[in-house]
This record gives C-alpha cells, sequence and structure tokens, in this order.
C-alpha cells in the first residue's frame, strides 16, 4: 500500500516538475524572444521622460549696473487630452482668455492625431492671462466641476528688455527659438544662452535622481553709459526732425580706451517686439548703421591724409600752400567745396578752411605708396573688430585694384571714393587724440560668471603716427575749430574736430542735391576722455555739416562732460595746480 | 538501562523533531520579515526624500523665475524713460554745465564700475546626492561590511 503511494507521489512530482521546467522554459524564451527587446524598449519609454533643463540666459548690463536684457517668465498653455471632460467649455474659457477663435481652440482639442496626449493651445502666454486661468481653474475644482480638467500651464522664461528701444542697435534680439541676432546677443550668443543639459528623469521615486548643475548664461556688462545713451539718443532724434535728416549715427567712444560710452543710430526697434524689424529695415546693415553702413565720409577724411603727412614729414603746421581754387590729379580737376581760390594757407588753414585742392595736394606729394600705406594702418578697409555681430569693412581702393585710377589720390585725401563706418573713422582718429595709438573699440567692459568679474582688457590696434605727430595734429584741429568759431565749440573746454561733408555717390554719379554729413570731435584737448562721431544722412535743412553735425556735436560733447564728471578746463587745472 | 531508553525515546519523539523544524521555519520567516521590513522602511524614506528633492528642485525654479521676474520688474520701474517721468513729475530739471561746481577732494579717484552683486549664483551647487539617497539596500550593506560606519 505504502509502495502504491510512494509510486503515486513520484509521478505527481515528476509531472510537477515538469510543468514548472515548461514555466520556465517558456520564461526564458519569452525574455530572449525579439518581441522581448521591443518591449523592454517600450517599458524603457514609459520609465522615465528626457527633460532638457535650459539655463537662464544671461543678463546685459550697462556699465553702472542698469539692466538692459533680462528675463521674464511666460507660460505654454496646454490640455492633457485625455482628461479633457467637456471640449465645448475648454474652448471656450480659453478662446476668452488667450485671444483666439473658439474654433480653433475647439478644432485643436477634438481634432488632433491619434496618439497625441498633449496639445499647445498658445505659447509665451504673459502671467496676468495664465493667472486669470488659474483663478477660474481653481474655482471650477472647488466646486468640483471637471470642464477645465485638463488644462496645463508649463513655465519658461521670454528674453526681456526693461529699455525697449534704448540701445536696440548695440544689444539686438533674441527670438522665440533662443537665437540671438544682431549686436550683442548675436555676438555672444554663446556666452550668454548657457550650455543646455539633457536629464533622464525615471518615474519610479525610488530612483532619486541626481540634480546636474545647469549653469545660468554668463552675464554681460556693458562700456555703456545708460543715461549717455539715452541723452544721445534723444539729442539724435530731435536733430533730425530739426534738420530733416533720413537717419543719423550718433557715437561716443572714450578714445583713451576704445570702451563706447553711448552708440544712437536711427531708426530703432522696440527690442521687445522684434517682430517689427521687418517694418523698420530692409536689410542687416541699417540695424546699427554705426557698424554696418559705409559710406563716403567726405572732409572728416582729411585729419587722416593730414596726419600721414605730418608723420612722413610731408608737411608741417606752417607749410604754405597756395590755393588757386583747382588741381589736377591723374587728368582730372579737383576743386574746393565752394569751388574758390583761398590764396595762401598754411595747413592749419587748409584744415580750418576744408580745402579739397590742398588735401590732394598734400596726398600727390606723399605719393600713393605713403598714402596707401598709411590709411592701410589706420585700419581703412578692414573691419575694427568691435565685439558686435554685423560689422561692414568699408573699402578703400588701392592702386592695383582694376577700379583704381589715379585721380583717387587725390579725392581720396578728402574722403571721396572711399568708404568707412563711423566706426572705423573713430577708430583711426583715435591714434590722433591718444598719443598716436589707435584703440580697438569694444562695448563689452565684463563678463559675470560663478560669482566672479572677469574684466575685459582694453586693446590697441597699433600706432600708425608718432605721439608728436599726433600732438601737433591735436592742436592743429583745435585751432582750426577755434579760429572758424565752429558752432562745434563747447565753452569751458577745449575741443578739436573736423567737419566733413560728402557728396553721395549713385548710378548716375554723385547726387546733386544731397549730402552725408559728419563730424569727429573730442575733448579736452589736453586730456582727452570722449570722442563723439555725428553723421546725418541727406539733411534737408542744410547740405552742410558745419551748420547740422557740428552744432550737434556739441550738444553731445555738452551731455558728456556732464554726465562723465569732467570739469571744465579751467577747474581742471585749478585741481592740478594744487 | 530503562532511563536511557526512555531519554531516548525523548529525543526521538515525533512532536519533537516537528517542533525543531517549526521552531527553525520561524526562525527564517522572522528573519526575512526582518530583513523585508528593514528594505521597505529603506526604500520607503528614499521615495520620500527623492519626492522631497524634486519638490525642492520645482521651489528652486520657481525662486529663479521670480527672482528673474522681479528683477526685471524692477528695471522696468527704473528705466531711463520711467526716471524721467517720475523726475519732471517731482519738478527736476537737466542740469545745465554752467550750474555744476566741482570741488577738489584730496586723494579722490573716480570708481570703477563694480557691479560684483549681479553676478551672484542663483543655481544651488548640488554636486552630488549623499550615498543614502542613491545605494540600494545591498549595496549599503556591502559598503558598511567594507569601509565600516566610517562613511
Amino acid at each position: 500500500m505504502r509502495q502504491q503511494y510512494a509510486v503515486r507521489s513520484l509521478i505527481l512530482i515528476a509531472g510537477l516538475a515538469l510543468v514548472a521546467l515548461a514555466v520556465i522554459v517558456q520564461m526564458l524564451r519569452i525574455q530572449n524572444s525579439e518581441q522581448a527587446q521591443l518591449f523592454i524598449a517600450q517599458g524603457d519609454r514609459y520609465a522615465g521622460e528626457f527633460n532638457m533643463i535650459y539655463p537662464e540666459r544671461g543678463e546685459i548690463y550697462d556699465r553702472s549696473g542698469h539692466l538692459l536684457a533680462g528675463n521674464r517668465t511666460v507660460y505654454e498653455v496646454g490640455v492633457s487630452l485625455n482628461k479633457v471632460k467637456d471640449p465645448e467649455a475648454m474652448a471656450y474659457a480659453l478662446s476668452t482668455h488667450l485671444g483666439l477663435t473658439y474654433e480653433e481652440v475647439y478644432n485643436k482639442l477634438t481634432d488632433s492625431p491619434d496618439g497625441w496626449e498633449y496639445v499647445v493651445i498658445q505659447d509665451y502666454v504673459g502671467v496676468d492671462t495664465v493667472t486669470s486661468l488659474q483663478q477660474l481653474v481653481q474655482q471650477l475644482e472647488d466646486a468640483e466641476d471637471p470642464r477645465l480638467r485638463g488644462l496645463a500651464f508649463k513655465p519658461h522664461f521670454q528674453r526681456s528688455y526693461p529699455e525697449s528701444t534704448l540701445a536696440s542697435n548695440v544689444l539686438g534680439f533674441v527670438t522665440r527659438d533662443g537665437r540671438g541676432y544682431f549686436g550683442i546677443e548675436e555676438k555672444y550668443n554663446d556666452l550668454l544662452a548657457g550650455n543646455p543639459v539633457q536629464i533622464w528623469v525615471p518615474r519610479d521615486p525610488n530612483k532619486a535622481i541626481e540634480i546636474p548643475k545647469v549653469p545660468n548664461g554668463t552675464n554681460l556688462v556693458l562700456t555703456l553709459n545708460r543715461d549717455l545713451q539715452a541723452k544721445v539718443e534723444s539729442i539724435l532724434d530731435q536733430a533730425l526732425i530739426n534738420y530733416g535728416a533720413e537717419n543719423g549715427t550718433i557715437v561716443v567712444m572714450n578714445p583713451r580706451n576704445g570702451e563706447i560710452l553711448a552708440m544712437a543710430t536711427t531708426p530703432r526697434l522696440n527690442l521687445n517686439n522684434y517682430s517689427d524689424y521687418f517694418l523698420l529695415y530692409d536689410n542687416g546693415s541699417q540695424y546699427n548703421s554705426a557698424i554696418g553702413t559705409s559710406y563716403e565720409p567726405g572732409s572728416i577724411f582729411k585729419v587722416l591724409t593730414m596726419a600721414a603727412a605730418l608723420d612722413t614729414g610731408t608737411v608741417s603746421p606752417d607749410t604754405s600752400f597756395m590755393d588757386t581754387g583747382s588741381i589736377q590729379v591723374g587728368g582730372i580737376t579737383i576743386q574746393n567745396w565752394n569751388r574758390d581760390s583761398w590764396g595762401q594757407q598754411n595747413m592749419i588753414g587748409c584744415l580750418q578752411h576744408s580745402l579739397n585742392v590742398c588735401l590732394a595736394w598734400i596726398s600727390t606729394q606723399m605719393g600713393p605708396q605713403n598714402f596707401y600705406g598709411y590709411m592701410e594702418r589706420f585700419g581703412m578697409g578692414h573691419p575694427t573688430g568691435i565685439d558686435l555681430a554685423g560689422e561692414a569693412m568699408g573699402r578703400l581702393k588701392v592702386p592695383g585694384d582694376s577700379d583704381w585710377y589715379s585721380v583717387d589720390l587725390g579725392t581720396n585725401a578728402f574722403g571721396q571714393g572711399v568708404a568707412v563706418t563711423p566706426l572705423q573713422m573713430l577708430m583711426a582718429v583715435s591714434a590722433v587724440a591718444n598719443d598716436g595709438r589707435m584703440v580697438t573699440p569694444h562695448v563689452l567692459y565684463a563678463m559675470l560668471r560663478d560669482g566672479h568679474q572677469y574684466n575685459v582688457p582694453s586693446q590697441y590696434a597699433g600706432s600708425p603716427i608718432s605721439a608728436e605727430t599726433a600732438g601737433t595734429l591735436n592742436e592743429m584741429l583745435s585751432i582750426s575749430l577755434q579760429e572758424e568759431s565752429s558752432q562745434a565749440l563747447l565753452p569751458g573746454y577745449r575741443v578739436a574736430g573736423k567737419t566733413g561733408t560728402a557728396q553721395i555717390p549713385t548710378e548716375y554719379g554723385y547726387d546733386a542735391f544731397h549730402t552725408n554729413a559728419s563730424f569727429i570731435g573730442w575733448g579736452p584737448v589736453d586730456d582727452p576722455q570722449f570722442m563723439v562721431y555725428v553723421w546725418f544722412q541727406k539733411p534737408s535743412t542744410s547740405i552742410w555739416s558745419s551748420e547740422t553735425a557740428a552744432p550737434v556735436f556739441a550738444q553731445v560733447a555738452e551731455q558728456t562732460v556732464i554726465l562723465l564728471n569732467i570739469p571744465p578746463d579751467i577747474v581742471r587745472s585749478q585741481f592740478g595746480s594744487r | 538501562m530503562q532511563a536511557t531508553q526512555i531519554i531516548h525515546a525523548y529525543k526521538q519523539a515525533p512532536w519533537r523533531v516537528q517542533r525543531q523544524w517549526i521552531g527553525a521555519f520561524l526562525l527564517l520567516l522572522i528573519g526575512a520579515a526582518m530583513v523585508a521590513a528593514l528594505y521597505l522602511d529603506v526604500t520607503a524614506r528614499a521615495a520620500v526624500s527623492g519626492r522631497e528633492i524634486q519638490e525642492l528642485r520645482f521651489q528652486i525654479t520657481a525662486i529663479r523665475r521670480t527672482n528673474a521676474d522681479l528683477e526685471t520688474q524692477l528695471a522696468n520701474l527704473t528705466s531711463t524713460a520711467e526716471m524721467q517721468r517720475r523726475a519732471l513729475e517731482l519738478g527736476y530739471r537737466p542740469v545745465k554745465p554752467g550750474e555744476l561746481d566741482y570741488v577738489p577732494v584730496a586723494g579722490f579717484v573716480v570708481p570703477e564700475p563694480d557691479i560684483l552683486l549681479a553676478a551672484e549664483d542663483t543655481v544651488p551647487h548640488i554636486q552630488s546626492l549623499p550615498f543614502e539617497y542613491t545605494q540600494s539596500l545591498l549595496e549599503w550593506f556591502s559598503d558598511r561590511a567594507k569601509f565600516g560606519g566610517s562613511r
């Protein structure tokens, strides 16, 4: 009997063991099948999600710490489709608050492709709108009303410019895809944007993931003085009205170190509404004409010609020149601006009366090799290297170029037939104000990162002329302004500078009715602390820069000495003597 | 001889053998229950801590957003246009050069711009989570076995 039970038990055990073995074999087979990899992958996919952590874009400040570009919170308003109970009510509420049509929202809620769990209704929604929507949702939830269930608000940053149009040409803007365009935003986009980090966030709460450190983008401090920038923009806007000019540019730079203190151009864009860009500009070069637009500068170029001539010893301040009203260069007759002859002149007189004939004579005396050699050293035809996106390089034709003719040696001497940007002129003439050393213009003062401030050192772009030449020309240009009782003079301060009225080249020769009016000046002459460039395009009340750009220089200089705390010459000399 | 037989019979008593088995089984069961309870306790605490960390992270992000918003709002309120408007409302007007008095101050040097306070790092330096938040129970046991209680 016992043996019978034993046999049965053994059979039962064997049967169960076989079943167990079959189960194990089947498990192994399933786990190692082709489909298993698919299931494992699906499982992994739902085990968590990839989150991209975008750092906050770095802020931009002026040199005194005023915020010029910051960030503000906006929301993506979306709906989890599987939670929606009442699409009609949801569409009505959202269309009312978001300014969309009912049909638009309703279609998104009901006609989304199969498999979609979430749909974005609108992005970049402001805090106020979202707050009112959130309150409505809360009210309904409190009343256990599910009509707005599934509504989601995802916050993120949007670039914000508290000063709207101020220095828009310098700052540039950031589009919704987070990319900077123009100016600082484009030039330093990588620094400002920082490095996004992608992390895998498991849904399993047991798997507490390590939070990676995502540093914010680098904050930048500019050399701009916000108050001076505002003043200069105000002066420029008023001047355009007063003189009926199409557009204008005013730049204030420290000639000692190249720091741009103010850079105003027209038109300016409200950076919080950058979509207006296409309404204001035909092409990118117009965005910041101080660096992006080159033009024939006219007589302000005589500063460089005279600097080269003095430096080579071709002339001295006392060199006399008999002005007969015309000169032949390369078979072409060059005349003075008023077509008159000015008789016996020294070099100060040539600058004071802005005599084309005299300067053309000087360049021919120097010879093309010397003249163009100096112009190259002054950086003509090359970008200045300013840290702003979109810089033009101008054009300096030199002997050997297919479009260079002998007459160009004469016309280039007084700034015709050569194209420069305002910034190129500032950089070149900085050598005259800065003891022969030419500065590299820049707008970045410092970078702020990880609690440290890294100041950007000033750079020099060579010494095209000697300190003696610079000093001599400084005096000559100051005297010439004083003797012509220029409207550029600033009471209490000795300033130096030069006017430039240039005809505008067209496809059919020079425009007979319009000019570019420019002025470059600096002060105080004994210790230059500011250099101002003024350029008006096609002023209509007067074509002459002496009547348009020069008085605006005086206005800008007046505000500059106030805002930079530069005492009048007499006060400074008293300070110095103590 | 009889006493030896009685002792032997007692040792071989079926109920005593069964009790030994039951005792051993219960010992194993209690041990397993203790390990399970410990594991549950640790994992539950890890889960709670994980959730707390996530919550803190959300709070940090929200605070950073609030800071950025407030900074931008402050900049709006102190923008050039706004400050000029308020100054004019208060009866101020732009100064003219002749109205300025300059006073020499011995040893005074115009300070260079220094706006480092804006550079304060708002991102917390979370280099790594404590081991307690990332280790499994087995890893913790193994760690303890290797390093004792020093870590």
